[in-house]
């Protein structure tokens, strides 16, 4: 067996498992036979075992063979020749998708055991894992993408289920309201994406990385798009990383995402869900280091989420919008990073962060005896906090800040006034046309007539 | 939290402390008699609503109490239909969980019966006629479930279902037979007779079934025939009915008025606003940064927040205006409330109801705010007072404003701000409120057995009669019997299992192996049943865990000092743990390693969440990942591990508790250090007289505080000993045996008559609930002449706990049914180190009766965890029952909170209770929020009460009926509970097995049901291999002792 054919097994084998859980749980929840606790445990642990397991293997061979790129090719999924059209399903394991494969897998993997407790006995046990292994199968598929049409799709996938799972409790009002409003987010974002990935095709011919960063294995390849096109494509990426990031102005929905039950928000949001745009970012690094004006953005945008987050991290009283703050922080500084042509330096970043915000959230419900024990063993109240920043204002000025950071830089009021609410006016006019141009050719009087039912996006 | 006797003015004046003097300040203008009798209203109104808001304090210290504390001066059946119209709560479960216990046996038809009989009174018998008594009628709608639904659904019953072809499963076959056979000789006799009456019913059958076939119809079509008949016969008849009476409530939420939309866009919109602000005006160290000037007030930093900067969001665009308003005009916050309300045009008839809706759109807050400014003042950051009176002013402003946007917003109709909607009963079109009184008849008609011909002769004004004899028989109505019924079975069987325990326990108490006092808590009472199956010659008791010892305490690693007593109390003592004087220095050196790796943790924690810190920590928060897989894959190794480093620095446990007051008496800041030794000497004797145990002391004495400990848990503390207000029972079990201890004391307790040998020794001690261990304190004092008596004590109290966590691993479904004790006890600990455990214990799940009597009486019986036991010895109380009224003052409050406080929050666990766990949040470090942003929840989790059976405490008091009576004349705060039926109460004769049980307003001598109790060798022999509720059973131990038939058994299993 030559080592190209164990590089297609292993990659097959990280590809497949969270597949395969997919289709089992999903296939018996449809099928009407629903599995057991136990089953539905123990199938993910076999399937999170097994990809991990493969994931390492792919990365030893890579260290022990010392190939820095290994492509796996599963063909083509469409193909339209009359329209040079085909969705290429390829893979690409190199230094940036193996070391976030494999975080994703000790990440998901240690929430799944831990779900699998916490959800005991809970009457949505099944549809949490369905969920997780969707949000599983997309953050594989994205992060191993070798093209940007795969990319897209395990990024549909993540969207997909992480608004679902915010939305887990939809018994409750909150929750599904907030779900909504991610889900809007991330639709602007996949449009971008989705725009972006149609240019890259229109210029380039095809969507798949390697021939996007010509030269070399990441992350020394150099684009052969000119700085137009690099430009143009990048900032609509920019924008969909923004979204899925919760970048600027998009970093309301983070807080928002804490509906679902703990364990959900750990991983999900906190840990890998909010860095997948700088995955975005990083993958596309080739088109940031064409174009300085790129690059430019992505740090401003960056430094004035980390500055925004970090004031609105300082007024959060709840513990998990103040970790959901606190966790955008680090990414607006990673995708600063990104932006000043780091490349190592975010990819470590972000390993290190997911794992320590997990860590934390998995804890949020202990943070009573956390300060109890820490009290204890200062053996006084804690210390009054420091409000440094604060207190050396102005009295006006420190009202001023305190106000921006309690209103979390009124971004998700900016947008409900100046986006939502001229967009539902626009659908609403064109509501009135219809039924004013229906009405006229309907005789009945007017209050016989079926109504349409408002609709309206809830802050 | 109130303390029970907590007067209502006390809120009162802690609330408008504020505002009265600020209307009595010179500046007001004088103001005329209208106007002020409307500020007293305001004032009223606020008062009244807020006496209801849930009293639950900081969740640090979860205190059980009872949810509806406020109502407890009315009849429980009374106070929970009022306080269900008052919050849209449940008052019962729903109709379908109490039948599900009838289907299994957990209440029996007589019991119903008998319910029945007392909820009627002399209405039982009354003779309605062609309906039979109401008694019957009743009866019928209890026995066989009445399904209830929409047109759509009905109208879908029947076209789709059997319904109209069979008779219902519940109709006996022999009333199905006569049904049919009556039913078809109406027909052949009657109906096919064209000049008879009833043409229409005829002209309805013959088009459906073919009238010449009629003599070759056979059995099944005869069935559907009659139920035809039957349907369109009530269905002729009650669509000629006007739809008046009361109408069948369904089991939903009787009292919620629909809510408009435009409602929910003002409330949602305004609480949004009010929960942030509460959450940064109230929190106690989550945020870095407080809220400027925050110890000004709620109105003031809230207006000082608002009175600059427009907000972006539209509808709060003239907030800065309002504000300024309100500052230029000096108003006091019943004035904004006037002002807001005269604005919005509500008339004074509907103020009150106004307010207090204003109120509880977010109850949970706005009790919090409540606690912060009067009873949890110990806070880092209390409330200032007048706090919730301006969050109603800030409430009132922002839905002002709402309104009016709201109103601008869509142009629509004149908004309506009354409380009470329309009647949705009312409103409900004739042909629907025909078709559900069809559908009712028609499912009585064939469990009671009314045939079509009798139905249809009817006239109409005995049709009137008949749906309201029916309609006047509501749900809730069904659902208190029913809950009656349930707590009467449970009741019956407790009475006799206690009743029929013969003296089983024939081991004579005179020379006790050693004597184990636990904690009264019903979690103990499997515990004591192990120790006694294990050692048979040894003695336990039970009395409230704070073992008379009300003190502040301060542990070696605490940094402050928490009262360790039941919330009722006020300690005036202060006792602290000190190093012993030789291990001083190691002391001080580890206190400084403890302070530096905490100011460690504190500057990590803080970093880890700051811009430039964060980066440092998470460049290396890789490392994070050790113990995150760790903590979660493997709980129980992880703690073992972490307590092994923490060892490194925590203090030598070679300590002492200081008891004795000194000469100085106080220290610096007017505390009572210790206690003088008259007080000890008053204090044990009184623990030993409520004890019981004056003569035959063993020669050692357990005391065994409790407390639990669990991971990831915001309740913990409920789940502390409720009887130390939430704290660990340990120090004070700890501090009694010390008192007893000192040669001084004992010399004390001579001269009042209590001989204590100088051969025993008393050990204090702590059980963890959680995991079942037992950790025992100043064991290096223990003279080595009892050395042998302790080890066998120890080894029967470790086997005890082994059993004790192998039967409650029955009520985990995680571990293995038949879990061995050595597995059970690895589960428990694994349960109490996991971070992903939501139930690492059950709590007070599952309690139901307080027997306070001598363990004689009660010794052997199995009780399944759900039974409070304290000791009490008749025999030894003074003329005046003064031991028996100490205890009950104890006993009583603490027992009916706990059991009252499980009973709301699950027959409401939205309402009363805070729900599911998964989504919790915390908020402010006071309290849980459901996910980003709720009102804040008070009240218990589901995975706390899953298990739980709502019934109202049962106390067996084993003494004779007039001395309780005695007792109860003088505490009007218990005979308040016992006479309106919040706790039920029955006594047992200390001489014999008789048993009078209190009812209405009286005891009357019950009359045992049954004799049998089954018999059993061991506990685990009756557990063993089931889940779900069990029944009483005599534990009754073989000659070979059960330890050693144990010990094999589980050899088998592994």
């Amino acid at each position: 067996m030559t080592v190209g054919v164990l590089f297609n097994l292993l990659g097959g084998g990280v590809l497949l498992a969270p597949l395969c859980l997919f289709i089992v749980i999903g296939f018996m929840m449809l099928a009407g036979m629903p599995l057991a606790e136990w089953a539905i445990t123990r199938i993910t642990q076999a399937a999170v075992f097994c990809g991990l397991l493969c994931s390492v293997a792919i990365l030893v061979l890579m260290l022990a063979t010392g190939r820095r790129e290994v492509l796996v090719d599963f063909g083509d999924l469409v193909t339209i020749p009359q329209e040079h059209f085909h969705f290429q399903l390829r893979f690409m394991f190199d230094r940036l998708s193996v070391p976030f494969v494999v975080l994703t897998y000790v990440l998901v993997g240690t929430i799944g055991a831990f779900a699998s407790r916490y959800l005991h006995r809970e009457s949505g046990f099944g549809r949490f894992f369905l969920l997780y292994a969707m949000f599983l199968l997309g953050m594989i598929v994205a992060t191993a993408s070798g093209t940007i049409e795969t990319l897209f799709f395990g990024w549909e996938l993540v969207g997909l289920s992480s608004a679902l799972l915010v939305a887990f409790f939809h018994e409750r009002s909150a929750p599904v309201i907030n779900g909504q409003r991610i889900w809007s987010i991330y639709r602007v974002a996949d449009a971008a994406f989705l725009i972006a990935a149609v240019m890259l095709h229109h210029t380039l011919g095809t969507g798949s990385f390697s021939n996007l960063a010509g030269s070399g294995p990441w992350p020394a390849g150099t684009t052969v798009l000119n700085p137009r096109d690099s430009l143009l494509i990048g900032s609509l990426l920019l924008l969909a990383a923004a979204g899925k990031s919760g970048l600027v102005p998009f970093s309301g929905w983070l807080p928002r995402a804490m509906e679902g039950p703990t364990p959900s928000s750990a991983v999900f949001y906190g840990a890998l869900s909010v860095h997948l745009g700088a995955f975005l970012l990083l993958r596309m690094s080739p088109l940031l280091d064409q174009s300085m004006i790129l690059s430019g953005m992505v740090v401003a945008l960056g430094l004035a989420t980390a500055t925004l987050a970090s004031l609105a991290a300082r007024v959060q009283f709840d513990v998990k919008s103040n970790l959901a703050f606190a966790s955008l922080t680090q990414v607006g500084i990673i995708t600063a990073e990104i932006g000043l042509g780091l490349r190592y330096i975010p990819l470590i970043h972000i390993i290190g962060h997911a794992c320590l915000r997990t860590l934390q959230l998995l804890r949020a419900p202990n943070v009573l005896q956390d300060y109890q024990s820490i009290e204890n063993a200062i053996g006084t109240r804690l210390p009054q906090q420091e409000e440094i920043l604060l207190r050396r204002l102005p009295k006006h000025a420190a009202i001023r800040i305190y106000r921006l950071a309690f209103e979390r830089g009124y971004l998700d009021d900016l947008i409900d006034r100046y986006v939502v609410r001229p967009f539902l006016g626009l659908f609403g006019w064109f509501e009135k046309l219809e039924r004013t141009t229906i009405g006229s050719l309907d005789d009945r009087p007017p209050q016989d007539r079926a109504t349409t039912p408002r609709t309206e996006e809830r802050t | 939290m109130f303390a029970p006797n907590r007067s209502r003015n006390d809120v009162s004046n802690n609330i408008f402390k504020h505002t009265r003097i600020a209307l009595n300040a010179p500046s007001i203008p004088a103001i005329d008699h209208q106007h002020r009798d409307r500020i007293e209203l305001i004032k009223q109104a606020i008062d009244d609503a807020a006496h209801l808001l849930p009293t639950q304090a900081p969740i640090r210290v979860f205190v059980h109490h009872n949810t509806l504390h406020a109502f407890e001066d009315r009849d429980f059946d009374d106070a929970i239909e009022l306080a269900s119209a008052a919050f849209g709560s449940h008052a019962y479960l729903p109709e379908h969980r109490y039948r599900e216990k009838l289907a299994r046996g957990r209440i029996l038809p007589r019991d119903l019966s008998a319910e029945l009989v007392e909820d009627l009174g002399d209405n039982a018998d009354q003779f309605l006629g062609f309906l039979g008594t109401r008694f019957h009628l009743r009866l019928a709608m209890l026995q066989h479930p009445l399904r209830h639904g929409s047109q759509a659904e009905l109208q879908w019953l029947i076209a789709e279902t059997d319904t109209l072809r069979a008779f219902r499963s519940e109709t006996p076959s022999a009333l199905r037979e006569q049904m049919i056979e009556e039913t078809r000789r109406w027909v052949l006799r009657d109906l096919l007779d064209e000049k008879k009456s009833d043409q229409d019913l005829a002209r309805t059958l013959f088009s459906e079934f073919p009238r010449h076939k009629i003599e070759k119809w056979k059995g099944t079509t005869w069935e559907a025939v009659t139920l035809r008949l039957l349907w369109e016969a009530i269905h002729r008849a009650v669509t000629k009915l006007p739809a008046d009476g009361p109408g069948v409530a369904s089991s939903s939420r009787p009292h919620e008025r629909p809510v408009r939309e435009s409602d929910f866009d003002v409330r949602d919109l305004v609480d949004q606003e009010l929960i942030r602000f509460c959450g940064v005006y109230l929190d106690q160290g989550v945020a870095t940064w407080t809220l400027p000037e925050r110890q000004q007030g709620f109105l003031h930093s809230w207006m000082n927040l608002f009175a600059d900067t427009k907000p972006v969001k539209s509808w709060m665009h003239e907030l800065p205006g309002e504000i300024q308003r309100i500052r230029q005009r000096g108003w006091t916050p019943v004035e904004i409330i006037n002002d807001a309300l005269d604005s919005m045009g509500i008339p004074a008839a509907d103020i009150e109801a106004y307010l207090r809706q204003t109120l509880f759109a977010l109850p949970g807050w706005a009790g919090m705010i409540l606690q912060l400014e009067t009873t949890a003042q110990w806070v880092p950051f209390p409330a200032k007072s007048g706090s919730l009176i301006e969050y109603v002013a800030v409430r009132l402003i922002l839905e002002k404003l709402a309104i009016r946007h709201t109103t601008k917003f869509q142009n629509s109709h004149q908004h309506d701000y009354t409380s009470d909607g329309s009647d949705p009963a009312g409103a409900l079109p004739k042909a629907d409120e025909a078709l559900r009184r069809t559908h009712l008849v028609f499912q009585l008609a064939q469990v009671i057995g009314w045939k079509p011909e009798f139905l249809a002769r009817l006239s109409a004004s005995e049709w009137r009669q008949l749906i309201r004899e029916i309609e006047s028989f509501t749900a809730r109505d069904r659902q208190r019997i029913y809950q009656h019924a349930f707590e009467r079975r449970l009741r019956i069987q407790t009475l006799d299992a206690i009743g029929n325990k013969r003296e089983a326990s024939s081991a004579a108490s005179c020379d006790p192996e050693f004597q184990l006092v636990c904690c009264l808590d019903e979690r103990e009472e499997s515990l004591r049943r192990h120790v006694e199956e294990v050692a048979p010659r040894c003695e336990t008791f039970g009395i409230a865990g704070f073992f008379g010892v009300a003190m502040y305490y301060k542990g070696l690693h605490d940094a402050s000092f928490i009262p360790l007593c039941p919330i009722a109390m006020t300690p005036r003592h202060y006792v602290e743990e000190e190093v012993e004087n030789s291990f001083s220095k190691t002391h001080d050196r580890r206190t400084t390693t403890r302070r530096r790796i905490g100011k460690l943790t504190h500057r990590l924690y803080y970093l880890s969440r700051s811009a430039v810190g964060g980066a440092v920590t998470a460049l290396l928060g890789a490392l994070a990942s050790a113990p995150l897989v760790a903590a979660v894959l493997f709980p129980r190794l992880t703690t073992q591990v972490r307590r092994k480093f923490a060892g490194l620095w925590r203090s030598p446990p070679i300590t002492r508790q200081t008891l004795e007051s000194t000469t100085g008496a106080t220290n610096d800041d007017g505390r009572v250090i210790g206690f003088a030794l008259d007080e000890m000497i008053a204090i044990t004797a009184r623990v030993l007289g409520d004890l019981g145990i004056t003569k035959h002391f063993s020669r050692i004495v357990v005391f065994l505080g409790h407390g639990s400990s669990s991971l990831n848990n915001p309740h913990s503390s409920a789940y502390n000993c409720g009887a130390c207000g939430g704290g660990n029972g340990g120090p004070n079990a700890r501090a009694l045996a010390g008192m007893l201890s000192d040669p001084r004391v004992r010399e004390g307790l001579r001269l009042k008559g209590i001989q204590i040998p100088d051969s025993t020794v008393f050990v204090g001690a702590c059980h963890n609930t959680c995991d079942d261990s037992v950790e025992y304190f100043d064991l290096d004092r223990l003279p080595s002449t009892h050395r042998k008596e302790f080890e066998t004590t120890q080894a029967a109290l470790l086997e005890a706990c082994q059993r004790n966590a192998q039967e409650r691993c029955r009520r985990f479904e995680s571990a293995e049914l038949f879990i061995a004790p050595e597995n059970a006890i690895r589960h428990v600990q694994a349960r109490a180190s996991d971070l992903s455990q939501v139930r690492p214990e059950c709590g007070h799940a599952t309690n139901a009766v307080c027997i306070v009597g001598r363990r004689d009486r009660t010794k052997g019986l199995f009780m399944d965890r759900r039974t409070f036991l304290a000791s009490y010895d008749p025999t030894s109380d003074t003329d005046e029952f003064q031991v028996l009224e100490r205890i009950l003052q104890g006993v009583v409050p603490v027992c009916a909170g706990i059991s009252l406080e499980y009973y709301f929050c699950y027959v409401d666990p939205s309402r009363y209770g805070c729900g599911s766990k998964l989504p919790h949040n915390l908020a402010g470090l006071i309290g849980v929020m459901d996910g980003a942003a709720s009102d804040l929840r008070p009240g218990l989790p589901w995975q706390m009460i899953e298990i739980h059976e709502p019934v109202r405490v049962l106390f067996v008091v084993e003494a004779r009926p007039p001395d309780v009576l005695r007792v109860l004349s003088r505490n009007p705060d218990l005979s308040r509970l016992v006479t309106n039926h919040w706790v039920q109460l029955a006594t047992l004769d200390p001489n014999s097995s008789k048993i009078h049980f209190f009812h209405q307003r009286d005891f009357e001598e019950y009359l045992p049901e049954s004799s049998e109790l089954p018999k059993v060798s061991s506990s685990v022999e009756w557990f063993r291999g089931w889940r779900d509720h069990l029944g009483f059973a005599c534990v009754v131990p073989t000659n070979n002792s059960a330890s050693i038939h144990h010990g094999n058994r589980n050899k088998g299993i592994k």
